[in-house]
Formats: structure tokens, C-alpha cells, sequence
């Protein structure tokens, strides 16, 4: 009985997780993809369900010749997200804030470099009795051919 | 009292699965910079993922670079048949994908087509057909002949068996997928590089050292208990190492020309050197022709 438990409870885990995600795969093709137009969607799936008060990181590769938009996409329930892009040396060059939120930022690099995305949801305020608010967040890059 | 327990349970179950502590994407790391005390107010889950460059960027950056199609130098669609384990499908799906984006931007549509049979074969075995299927087949086939349809479809294909398969947790198989392809790039890359060898296609081929570190840092998250995983590691390090040693970070720049943004500064571009280019031309020969045979 024990098992047949552990078994349902994990089957259970399974599904919700491939749900979740299959959740975000769909937020991220209807309402983030399609704004990345006119820059090419450079394919990598970057996608995650990010609870407030959780952080992401990703460091890109930008190769000089292209015209980039990079854009950070979170789903409503989550509020605005903070975001920024530094470079190697930890400068930001590009930030977003809650309070005056951008979704996408346009540029090209003079030279090939990696540069690393940080997004933060901020928390819910008034302390951590409240309920777990959950919601897909992506990071996606469009590229001019 | 059993039923509650039962029910709280499920109710941790549910909370993990909604973003909770499991690995979301490719891997998760605890905020180092986060204590106790704020672990115990805010939940300070840091999500690190680990971007490689897509085939077909990779594949314009050569078009770009003034490379040529050479079709003699893809994988033979016909070998699909050969690959019988998951671990040389997954690498061989990566490989065949790369081939198809290189000869979909290149505008070889005969080509395309037979890769993305060969491709699509493969996903079948790998049961990742909800996300490539007939369907999409039947969608590229009605879209040949309009080069930039083709391409999107391609684009978003790649992204959906990618997606599927992080979201079915099958976050290795994704993993030699992307490696698959990366190894091809840069196969092409050096092959195109012996008759068209200019400093741009140099530079691109030289650049490759920086998502091969990100495909490194990926494939370390798995190869523990993976041995296809680690196999391939080891391949990719062995590569690394015939790179030059990345030039110290510098800080960038941001600018504005005609009314756009420019990030500048950085490291100088990289370049190979005749003997760097020679020995990445040979190993990266030798590791693609261990997957494709």
C-alpha cells in the first residue's frame, strides 16, 4: 500500500511537472515569440517557473555583425520582473526595473561577447505568510540575419 | 490522521512541481549569496541556464562570414538507419538538425528536405514526435520554395524538441542533442575553412571557445551518471584545450549609432592560428566521425 503511495504521489509529481512546463512552452510561443518580430527567434529554449522572491541567470553568446533583441517575458501573476545585462566584468550596460518595466532591448556588440542575463522576481511584500504565487518566465533572443 | 499525512504529501509534491526545488530547465544551484535568514523569509532559488548558440545562427554567422555550401561534407541522410542507441539518435538528431539549418540558409531546399526526413526519423525513435512529427514535415514540405517560412519553421521545431524534452525530463537527451549540433557547427565550419579560409571564418571558428565553455558547464550537470553524457564531455574538452586561452574580460561600452545601440569594449576578437586550426580541424573530424558512424 506503502508503495502503490509513493508510486501515485510520484506519478502525480511527473505529471504536474510536465504540465507546468508544457504550460511555459505555450506561454512563450503565443506571447513572447511572436513579439521578438523583426529579429529571427534564435531557437534556444530558455524558459523557467519562477516563483517572486527567485532569481535566473543565463550567460549568451553576442557575435558582432548582428543586430540582437533580447527579451524577457514573465507571466502577469508574477508582477513586473527586474532584469538586467551586464557584461564580463559585472557592468550592467542595460537594466529594467519593476517600477518601469521594459520588455526587450535592441543593440549589437562592436565585438563577439558573452554577456549574462539576471532576472529577479521580486517578492510579494508584506513578509512570507502569503500564498506561493508561480509563473513562467523566459528569456529569449531574436537575431537579425 | 494517515489521510492528512497523505494529503500534506501530495501538497509538498504539488509546491515542488510548481518551480519549487526540482531542476527547472537544465540545472538549478542554490544563491550562494543567500543565508539562512533570508532562505527562511524568501524562498532564494537561483535558476543558472546555460545558452548555446542554435545551429542556425551558428549556420548564418557562416553565410555571413562569406562560407559556401558544401554539401558533400553533411552527414548522409541515410544514415539514419545505423544509429540504434538513444545516446547516437540524440547526437545525430543535433547533427542532422545542423545540417538542415545549414542548408536551409544556404537555400538548398532539395537538401533540407532529406535532412529533415533523416531528422524526423529520429525524433520518432526517440518518441519525441509530438514535437516533430508528420505534420511538421508536411508543413515545410508545402512552405520549400519560401526560403524564410522554411527557416521559421525549422527555428521553432528545433525549439519545440528542445522544450519537449526538458519538459518530459529528458534533460540529457536535449543536451546531446545541442552538443550534436555545436560539434557539427564547428565540423563545417573548419571543413568550409580548408578551401575558403579568411579571417572572418577564422574569427567565427575562434569565437566557438566561448558556448563550447557553456556546453561544457551544461554537459558537467549530467555526466556523473550518464556515461553517453560524459563520453561526450571528454570529447568537447579535448577540443577546449586546442583553443587559446580566452582574453581576459574587459569592461564594454555602450554607445549609439544610427539609433542603435552598440554594446563595444569587451575582449579583441579571437582568432586561430594555422597550427590552432589544423589541430581543430583534425580532432573535431575525428570526434564527429565517432558520432555519425
Amino acid at each position: 500500500m506503502k508503495h502503490l503511495r509513493t508510486l501515485i504521489a510520484l506519478s502525480a509529481l511527473v505529471v504536474l511537472q510536465t504540465g507546468a512546463m508544457a504550460q511555459c512552452r505555450a506561454f512563450a510561443k503565443h506571447n513572447c515569440i511572436p513579439n521578438l518580430l523583426p529579429y529571427k527567434f534564435n531557437e534556444t529554449f530558455n524558459a523557467a517557473q519562477l516563483a517572486n522572491g527567485e532569481e535566473a541567470e543565463v550567460d549568451l553568446t553576442f557575435y558582432s555583425g548582428q543586430e540582437y533583441r533580447l527579451m524577457v517575458c514573465a507571466q502577469s501573476i508574477l508582477g513586473n520582473v527586474n532584469w538586467k545585462l551586464t557584461d564580463a566584468t559585472g557592468q550592467t550596460l542595460f537594466e529594467s526595473k519593476a517600477e518601469d518595466p521594459k520588455d526587450h532591448f535592441d543593440f549589437k556588440v562592436s565585438n563577439t561577447q558573452q554577456l549574462k542575463v539576471f532576472i529577479d522576481v521580486p517578492a510579494k511584500a508584506g513578509g512570507g505568510n502569503e500564498m506561493l504565487h508561480v509563473g513562467c518566465v523566459g528569456i529569449l533572443v531574436g537575431f537579425k540575419e | 490522521m494517515r489521510t492528512s499525512g497523505w494529503t500534506l504529501g501530495l501538497l509538498a509534491l504539488f509546491m515542488a512541481a510548481c518551480g519549487g526545488d526540482q531542476p527547472q530547465q537544465n540545472t538549478l544551484q542554490a544563491d550562494p549569496t543567500a543565508d539562512s535568514t533570508q532562505a527562511a523569509r524568501v524562498r532564494k532559488t537561483k535558476n543558472i541556464f546555460h545558452n548555446i548558440p542554435s545551429p542556425m545562427e551558428t549556420a548564418a554567422l557562416l553565410k555571413k562570414a562569406g562560407a559556401e555550401y558544401d554539401k558533400d561534407i553533411l552527414n548522409d541522410p541515410n544514415n539514419r538507419t545505423k544509429y540504434t542507441s538513444a545516446s547516437k539518435q540524440a547526437l545525430n538528431l543535433g547533427i542532422y538538425g545542423a545540417d538542415l539549418s545549414y542548408a536551409s540558409v544556404f537555400n538548398n531546399t532539395q537538401e533540407s528536405m532529406l535532412f529533415t526526413a533523416a531528422a524526423q526519423s529520429l525524433a520518432k525513435q526517440l518518441n519525441v514526435s509530438n514535437a516533430f512529427g508528420q505534420e511538421t514535415v508536411d508543413r515545410m514540405e508545402k512552405n520549400r520554395n519560401d526560403r524564410d517560412s522554411l527557416l521559421n519553421i525549422i527555428s521553432e521545431t528545433y525549439w519545440s524538441v528542445d522544450a519537449y524534452l526538458k519538459e518530459n525530463g529528458r534533460d540529457n537527451v536535449s543536451a546531446l542533442m545541442i552538443a550534436g549540433g555545436w560539434v557539427e557547427g564547428l565540423y563545417i565550419a573548419t571543413q568550409v575553412c580548408q578551401n575558403h579560409d579568411t579571417p572572418e571564418l577564422r574569427q567565427r571558428i575562434a569565437e566557438q571557445q566561448m558556448p563550447l565553455g557553456q556546453l561544457l558547464e551544461l554537459l558537467s550537470t549530467y555526466s556523473s551518471d550518464d556515461p553517453a553524457v560524459s563520453g561526450v564531455r571528454l570529447d568537447l574538452e579535448a577540443i577546449a584545450k586546442l583553443f587559446a586561452a580566452a582574453p581576459a574580460a574587459a569592461a564594454s561600452t555602450v554607445s549609439t549609432d544610427n539609433g542603435v545601440t552598440v554594446i563595444g569594449g569587451g575582449a579583441p576578437a579571437p582568432t586561430v592560428s594555422d597550427d590552432q586550426l589544423k589541430a581543430l580541424t583534425g580532432k573535431t573530424n575525428d570526434i564527429r566521425n565517432g558520432y555519425i558512424n
